[in-house]
């Protein structure tokens, strides 16, 4: 017999298997007494995520539990799946869950559930049966109103206006230009008038396309309104670019360290935003206190977040249970150098 | 006992051999990683969040066999699942808009079909034109949040369970996957298609009917993202214009895996099934191990390298030299001089291949 | 091939613009120019044509890089993720060297590129890995690496020193500096292909790669270097991309690779290898960059410009294949008849 021919094979194999536990190195998992917490934003790969979960360790270290912090690399609902269900199987105690796509990841989460896992949604919330509370960054028809109300501020109320939004099925921006719609109809924006919603798919380049589109089309516009911390920033850079700062105005949705160049160059004067970290500590101190039984979902339950404070368990925008962080901030000139983040 | 060798050899040498090698020592890998991956519960279940790819990728296969590339099918599907989704919210039976949203996927596959068989034109460009006009043609049909809670009794072809553990939607992969194989590997048709995917001027010229089957070949893609759809639907329980985003990387990558030739003329179904466990375990083990996305990202390539280059070891120390050329999945090159320029002169070569 | 001086008439330049090969884009380019000067309001200022100038520019950059690869009958997919990567790396030398010289930024940028686009050469010249293959896996990788590097943080514009930014904002002779620089890779990358005896051995390889082999031509190394030069491109475009797209993460640039792959093949490079021109891929990416700018301004629905986005690249795509097949038929004969005219003459 020529046993050298099965050689290649076990050539083969030794190498897979040499990689393999090299690898293997890397993935190491601390456990400790506290509870275990799958941290799965909507993906890995965008800064305000990254936000969150620095606030979600810091939650858990002050709990004493231990968060792990995973997710796609696309913002895609279906491919945040496998995550969920990896971490009902591997026994986590809680999920915290931003998703893009609500209903698919509704079946897997209530699969998790099914196996005792607790689940808690923020930022962006699932399907209502899929968890037990949404931890809402604000009230969504605050934001809608505030957002229009900061391009009257800007605009003296005269003139018309294009909204810039991320992807046409992002659910948390429909649901805020559906209230910027509403905040519209009031008399007092009867002068304003809006004339596109463009959507820049959350992407620099396609936003800055949107963005010099909207100037082009459109040669009396006066505002836009950027409800997405990427829109908002490429729009600030073209209308920077365009020479149009000062004389369209800005504003929406937008992290102070991403914009403050451009509120400095005059091009965003008045913009908001809630505090990322806080929201990611926040979420971990509801899913501790869900997992501890403390709180089921029963309006009216409270409890007490950290250095935060007391938050009680609500109705908001007709959504329920849920935990809401507060009113967002609003970003000027002024006070844009007390925030880093 | 020759006979024995000759066989071991030849199973040795094929692409599907190398594939399950990689898939024992991945799963190796991924018990050393997570105890949690043997159990059986877990293994049944690997495949089900990536079926829909599968199934894609299947019917991809057929295209690219053929020599061509269908870069639409991602869109293609996502236009099937809004035009089911509409219907089923307007009142149909939600198997008859299932059957509906089928049918809408085979015409937008025949459209590709049609534009690159009778009017000769570029495969790539053609359907890169459509993976943008097929993906805005679901919004047209179904703009914002989507449909959802479809009935429990439809939901069961993708996210249903036989006795808790066995997913249906795996039996359903494996049957799909037996039919395509039979119909490339032992019908006329799958032989036409491996004949044009290897020298068209040679198929036209021994009557075969080339127009027809390559036709036929890019329906067979959106028949196939439609079952995908279909498939989707049931999983997620989420219909929206959006649908399969960004997953177009992960269809080419399990058909260039499964050792399909991107020029056309060789591959099999069951290399791309083979593949696409392959990716879905590890997948699956790194997940258990909670090893970040991008590091599974990164895994996977270097996997997809690893395997093509130890497929070509694995030829030079079998050919007992160490030079060889590219790893022959059987792949030819044209290299009458004659037939090249004649190629080019009639601008019939320009599609083929590639994609994201 | 081109006319000699003494014999030009007004038909053989009518038949040499005729002969061009980027006659159907030309000719499709017109077609979307017309119906949206027409339909589109201000379409046809100063201001837009500026701003198409701008997105046109970094596809060009890279693109001409992948006409290289395509040329070979190779693909270069992970030119997306190389854009994303140096996009960052020069981004963040300006944010801890505020005092770094753009040209030495711009050198490092290319110089990464390089390093990468010579690593999928080699994969495929010398590994024998198919290049779609190739490139496939290293698109995942860089991305993997870029996420890694990135921490899944960014570099805000408040970072980067103005004389980086203003590269994007400036618009010498009221053309953006961007499309310069995309103007004089197009034109380098042009001559090199017209001129350069390497650049012609990458038309032979892509022709026919056993007979190239058959003829000498080191085959490998001009594959090598084809990789390695898409790959610099790349960097440039990140380079470019970081001062066009100021704030960097991990996600920029994915799924460029697309927008530089449609307008390669739009621009008539055959993927099959052997057969393109860089100026074809020029007008390619404006191409395409017009239609996306002129649906944009017509105002319609959202939802009908992305399925008319698509429809009109199929349509472009159709005029361009239909024209340029009538006039190569309607060249052959004429050459045909040419010839038969002389044998009638000599045989009288």
């Amino acid at each position: 017999m020529h046993r050298w021919r099965l050689a290649p094979v076990g050539v083969v194999a030794g190498a897979a298997l040499a990689t393999t536990l090299a690898l293997t190195l890397s993935a190491g998992a601390t456990t400790n007494k506290g509870y275990k917490i799958f941290f799965l934003p909507k993906t890995t790969t965008i800064p305000v995520f990254t936000q969150n979960a620095k606030g979600a360790k810091a939650a858990a270290k002050e709990l004493g539990d231990s968060v792990t912090y995973n997710g796609p690399t696309d913002v895609s609902g279906p491919k945040q799946v496998p995550f969920i269900d990896s971490a009902a199987r591997q026994g986590y105690n809680g999920i915290v869950i931003s998703t893009p796509d609500a209903n698919a990841v509704a079946p897997a989460l209530k699969r998790a559930m099914a196996k005792g896992v607790k689940v808690v949604s923020y930022d962006a919330d699932t399907a209502p049966d899929s968890r037990t509370i949404f931890v809402a960054p604000s009230s969504n028809k605050l934001i809608g109103a505030l957002e229009v109300q900061w391009a009257f501020d800007e605009t003296g109320g005269k003139g018309e206006i294009a909204i810039l939004s991320a992807t046409p099925t992002s659910p948390n921006q429909n649901t805020w230009i559906k209230f910027m719609k509403q905040e519209l109809a009031k008399p007092k924006y009867k002068n304003m008038k809006l004339v596109k919603i463009a959507y820049g798919n959350d992407e620099p380049t396609e936003s800055a396309k949107q963005t010099q589109a909207l100037v082009q089309a459109y040669p009396k516009l006066k505002a836009i309104i950027a409800p997405t911390t990427v829109g908002i920033q490429a729009a600030a850079q073209e209308l920077q670019q365009e020479g149009k700062c000062g004389k369209i105005q800005l504003t929406g949705l937008g992290l102070p360290n991403d914009m403050r160049k451009y509120v400095k160059a005059g091009c965003a004067n008045k913009f908001g935003l809630w505090d990322e970290q806080a929201l990611g500590y926040l979420a971990t101190y509801v899913v501790h206190n869900v997992i501890a039984g403390k709180l089921t979902g029963k309006l009216g339950q409270s409890f007490t977040a950290g250095h935060l404070g007391k938050f009680t368990v609500a109705v908001s925008d007709g959504n329920k249970p849920v935990v809401v962080l507060g009113p967002p901030l609003a970003f000027t000139p002024q006070n844009i150098d007390k925030y880093h983040f | 006992m020759k006979a024995a060798q000759a066989i071991a050899v030849r199973l040795l040498a094929r692409w599907e051999t190398l594939l399950v090698v990689a898939i024992v020592g991945a799963g190796i890998w991924s018990t050393t990683l997570s105890p949690f991956f043997l159990q059986r519960a877990n293994l049944l279940d690997l495949l089900t969040p990536y079926i829909f790819i599968g199934l894609m990728a299947f019917g991809l296969a057929f295209v690219v066999i053929a020599g061509e590339i269908d870069i639409s099918i991602v869109s293609n599907m996502a236009a099937s699942v809004v035009c089911f989704a509409q219907l089923y919210a307007a009142g149909v039976n939600v198997w008859l808009a299932a059957l509906i949203g089928l049918g809408v996927a085979t015409v937008l596959g025949l459209v590709n079909g049609a534009l690159v068989s009778l009017l000769e034109l570029p495969s790539l460009a053609i359907t890169l034109g459509t993976l943008a006009a097929y993906s805005g043609l679901a919004y047209v049909i179904l703009s914002g949040e989507g449909v959802a809670s479809f009935p429990a009794g439809y939901s069961k072809i993708g996210g249903g369970y036989i006795g808790k553990e066995l997913p249906i939607a795996l039996l359903v992969v494996i049957a799909l996957a037996l039919v395509l194989g039979l119909v490339l590997h032992a019908t006329r048709f799958g032989r036409y298609v491996f004949t044009i995917g290897s020298n068209r001027e040679a198929a036209r010229f021994s009557g075969i009917p080339v127009a027809r089957v390559r036709m036929t070949v890019f329906a067979v893609s959106g028949l196939m993202a439609g079952f995908a759809g279909v498939v989707y639907v049931g999983y997620f329980g989420s219909a929206r214009a959006d649908a399969g985003t960004g997953s177009l990387l992960d269809v080419v990558t399990a058909v260039v895996l499964g050792g399909v030739d991107i020029f056309g003329g060789a591959g099999s179904m069951l290399g791309v099934f083979l593949a696409l466990i392959l990716v879905a375990e590890l997948r699956n083990g790194m997940q258990l191990a909670n090893i970040q996305g991008d590091t599974q990202d990164i895994v996977i390539g270097g996997l997809l390298l690893a395997a093509i280059i130890a497929g070509n070891l694995l030829r030079a120390v079998q050919g007992g030299r160490i030079r060889v050329g590219p790893l022959r999945l059987a792949r030819r090159e044209v290299v009458e001089h004659e037939a090249t320029e004649a190629i080019i002169a009639s601008k019939l070569a320009p599609e083929n291949l590639k994609g994201r | 091939m081109s006319p000699s001086l003494r014999g030009i008439t007004p038909q053989t330049l009518a038949a040499a613009v005729l002969r061009l090969r980027e006659f159907g884009i030309l000719l499709a380019l017109g077609a979307a120019v017309a119906f949206f000067t027409i339909r589109a309001p201000n379409f046809d200022s100063v201001g837009n044509w500026q701003g198409i100038a701008q997105n046109v520019a970094i596809v060009i950059v890279v693109g001409v890089g992948e006409t290289l690869v395509v040329l070979t009958r190779n693909i270069d997919l992970s030119v997306g993720s190389i854009v994303g990567l140096t996009a960052y790396l020069s981004a963040a030398t300006f944010a801890h060297y505020s005092g770094a010289p753009l040209p030495v930024v711009a050198l490092i940028a290319v110089a990464i590129g390089l390093c990468l686009g010579l690593a999928n050469g080699l994969l495929v010249a010398v590994a024998k890995v198919p290049a779609i293959i190739a490139t496939l896996a290293t698109l995942a990788i860089y991305r993997g690496i870029d996420v890694q590097i990135t921490g899944g943080g960014n570099i805000t514009a408040y970072e980067l020193p103005d004389r980086f930014l203003k590269l994007a904002s400036t618009k010498p002779a009221g053309v953006p500096t961007l499309a310069w620089v995309a103007a004089g890779v197009a034109v380098v990358g042009a001559a090199a292909v017209r001129w350069a005896p390497w650049s012609r051995d990458l038309y032979a390889i892509g022709s026919n790669p056993e007979a190239a082999r058959f003829a000498g031509i080191p085959v490998g190394r001009r594959v090598i270097t084809a990789f390695a030069l898409s790959g610099a491109l790349a960097g440039l475009g990140g380079f470019l991309w970081a001062s066009r797209f100021p704030t960097v993460d991990a996600v920029a640039a994915k799924g460029f690779e697309l927008d530089v792959i449609t307008a390669v093949v739009i621009g008539g490079v055959n993927v099959f290898g052997g057969s393109g021109t860089m100026l074809g891929v020029a007008l390619g990416a404006l191409l395409v960059a017009t239609i996306q700018n002129g649906f944009t301004l017509l105002r319609i629905s959202e939802f009908w410009r992305l399925f008319f986005n698509g429809f009109a690249i199929v349509v472009a795509v159709t005029i361009d294949a239909l024209v340029t097949r009538r006039l190569q038929e309607a060249l052959r004969r004429r050459r045909a008849e040419a010839l038969a005219a002389r044998h009638l003459e000599a045989g009288a």
